[in-house]
């Protein structure tokens, strides 16, 4: 876009309420919530987040970044999908339907579906396929032919299959013990389906980072624009402590000694293009 | 019946509407939060700390939560000082509140340079003041080196004296010996007001890896954790200069900014609160309103010091 300046999104400092909760998934536990969020939803695009105040009081202190899984926007609503880790998402676990959230919301960038792309690739590693599921029914929205990869441990954690599937993708599983579906790592699937001969337009992913690594490796090598999902620890997420940074390339600054810069993986992300984030780490 | 208690209250010469700030490092350049609040509202911003040249800071992970507080090695990452006039400042004309901008130095020379161009461009970036960060746990060089030693104190604040007569706000390290001899070396050398608590140095590990937390190894802790250390820090500090205070420390809401304003504080900061609720310096300063009529107090300025022993 020929407009360099950023275009205002707005954030909302707002009270949503739970409207649905479901553990889908125990050991770990994964939980599927819906939230009444019409303002959010309204804004909301694929691949933004909620930053979540989980605990009343200060512990713990900070908010949650939750990916949108889902936007209804003639509803007024919006899903989130996570994993209990810690004290903060254990929290929100234990809240109940009709419980109150204070949310920021909703934050990043989002996904860019280019218009001329009529293949998408969307990778999903574990609770990954968080952001992924609003992405997929976007781009089919979009009349975008999309296949979605899943990588799970094993059969028990692979989520969100059917309701891919149901968005009218084609969806295959590769799980690391073979349980279910291909047997191996999600990307090693990812170059087979290259390798048949299905190439995308562009590929999203989202998961660990071993895994957006490697499929930067296939994306660049097959020539695939390719958009990642990033995650660090956050602070306030509205761009304003830093706290949440990423390597990326700095571009045009060749008398540079340094080649890249930290960029908030809150309000500059989380959506990265795969080409621009320095994967060293 | 005190409806309309007075909440102006003045710093090192800055006439503020009322008392609450917000603290550098904690609001950005100050743009970030008008989505959530009215910035004319505020007694003052102080901004993200700025130095000479841009800084690219410290490596990920940044922030880490610890109980009741949170770990931050931010390392300082800003614009420089000439983005910070040509962008960040101009962002800001259209405010009426009182900017601070808080001022970063590996050396003298730097602090001075800085000092020098703010100095410069006071009036047409309407330039309130400088807080001056003596204190910053997670640099290098500089930082909290020259916060924890009275006479470096001294010289710093003195050379900047020298050079500028922007009031002078010197935000002190608690990780000191003795508060109250760096305080008096910042008043002795010039400063117009002293601003604290910055952090308190200190690490977390993750048991599994065996690996600190933070990529820095150690940060700075703040959040409520610290309140009490501030407090006492801040009426330490009180019995000891006659500049004005501006306490900083875990201020989550305005009951704890009434503790530090009870215990000498001319002012607060507001600061990690930011980073959970924008709309925190709001709601303290709401609150001090309501304390004050409810204890029929007509004067926020009477309320500083008034800690009863």
């Amino acid at each position: 876009m020929a407009n360099k300046r950023k275009k205002v999104r707005l954030v909302l400092k707002t009270k949503v309420k739970i409207f649905f909760k479901e553990k889908i998934v125990s050991d770990p536990d994964i939980y599927l919530m819906g939230l009444s969020a019409s303002l959010i939803a309204n804004e909301a695009k694929p691949g933004q987040f909620i930053h979540i105040k989980c605990s009343k009081d200060n512990y713990p202190l900070l908010r949650r970044p939750l990916s949108i899984h889902r936007i209804d926007k003639e509803k007024g609503e919006i899903y989130i999908l996570f994993q209990v880790v810690g004290e903060g998402t254990k929290l929100l676990a234990q809240k109940e339907v009709g419980d109150n959230l204070d949310v920021l919301g909703p934050i990043g960038n989002g996904f860019n579906i280019y218009p001329e792309s009529k293949k998408i690739m969307i990778v999903g590693g574990g609770i990954g396929v968080a952001p992924l599921l609003a992405l997929c029914e976007g781009s089919i929205r979009q009349e975008k032919e999309v296949r979605v990869l899943i990588g799970a441990l094993k059969k028990e954690l692979v989520i969100e299959e059917e309701n891919f599937r149901n968005l009218g993708a084609k969806v295959d599983v590769a799980t690391d013990d073979g349980s279910y579906q291909y047997k191996g790592l999600v990307t090693d699937l990812l170059e087979r389906v290259i390798k048949e001969g299905w190439l995308a337009d562009q590929i999203f992913a989202c998961g660990p980072k071993p895994m957006l690594k490697k499929i930067n490796e296939i994306a660049l090598k097959a020539n695939i624009d390719y958009q990642v999902s990033l995650e660090e620890r956050m602070g306030c997420g509205i761009g304003a402590c830093l706290g949440c940074v990423c390597k990326i390339k700095t571009k045009g600054k060749k008398e540079e000694k340094v080649k890249y810069e930290y960029k908030r993986v809150c309000v500059d992300g989380p959506i990265f293009e795969g080409s621009e984030v320095v994967w060293d780490d | 019946m005190i409806d309309k208690p007075n909440l102006e209250v003045e710093i090192a010469g800055i006439k503020l509407k009322n008392p609450v700030m917000t603290a550098s490092g904690t609001f950005g350049y100050g743009e970030e939060f008008s989505p959530f609040i009215d910035l004319d509202k505020l007694g003052a911003m102080v901004l993200k700390g700025i130095t000479l040249n841009p800084k690219m800071g410290n490596p990920p992970p940044r922030v880490i939560e610890t109980p009741s507080g949170m770990l931050n090695a931010i390392g300082l990452q800003n614009v420089g000082v000439e983005a910070l006039i040509k962008e960040k400042l101009s962002q800001l004309q259209k405010y009426h509140t009182p900017v601070i901008i808080n001022i970063s130095g590996d050396t003298i020379d730097e602090y001075i340079k800085i000092a020098k161009r703010l100095d410069e461009v006071s009036e047409s970036k309407k330039i309130a003041g400088l807080e001056i960060n003596i204190s910053c746990p997670n640099v290098k060089k500089g930082g909290m080196l020259w916060g924890t030693n009275a006479r470096s104190t001294y010289k710093v604040v003195n050379q900047i004296r020298k050079i500028t007569k922007l009031p002078l706000i010197v935000k002190l390290s608690p990780n000191v010996t003795d508060i109250k001899e760096i305080a008096h070396s910042a008043e002795e050398a010039g400063a117009d007001a002293i601003s604290l608590i910055n952090t308190l140095a200190g690490m977390a590990i993750d048991i599994n890896s065996a690996r600190p937390k933070l990529a820095n190894i150690h940060g700075g802790l703040s959040g409520p954790a610290v309140k009490p250390v501030a407090l006492w820090m801040v009426w330490q500090v009180y019995q000891t200069v006659k500049i004005p205070i501006i306490g900083i420390g875990g201020i989550m809401k305005a009951e704890d900014a009434i503790e530090f304003i009870i215990a000498g504080a001319r002012a607060v900061q507001v600061g990690t609160a930011n980073l959970v609720n924008p709309e925190a310096p709001i709601e303290v300063i709401e609150g001090i309103k309501e304390y004050l009529a409810e204890k029929q107090i007509d004067d926020i300025n009477k309320l500083t010091g008034s800690l009863i022993i």
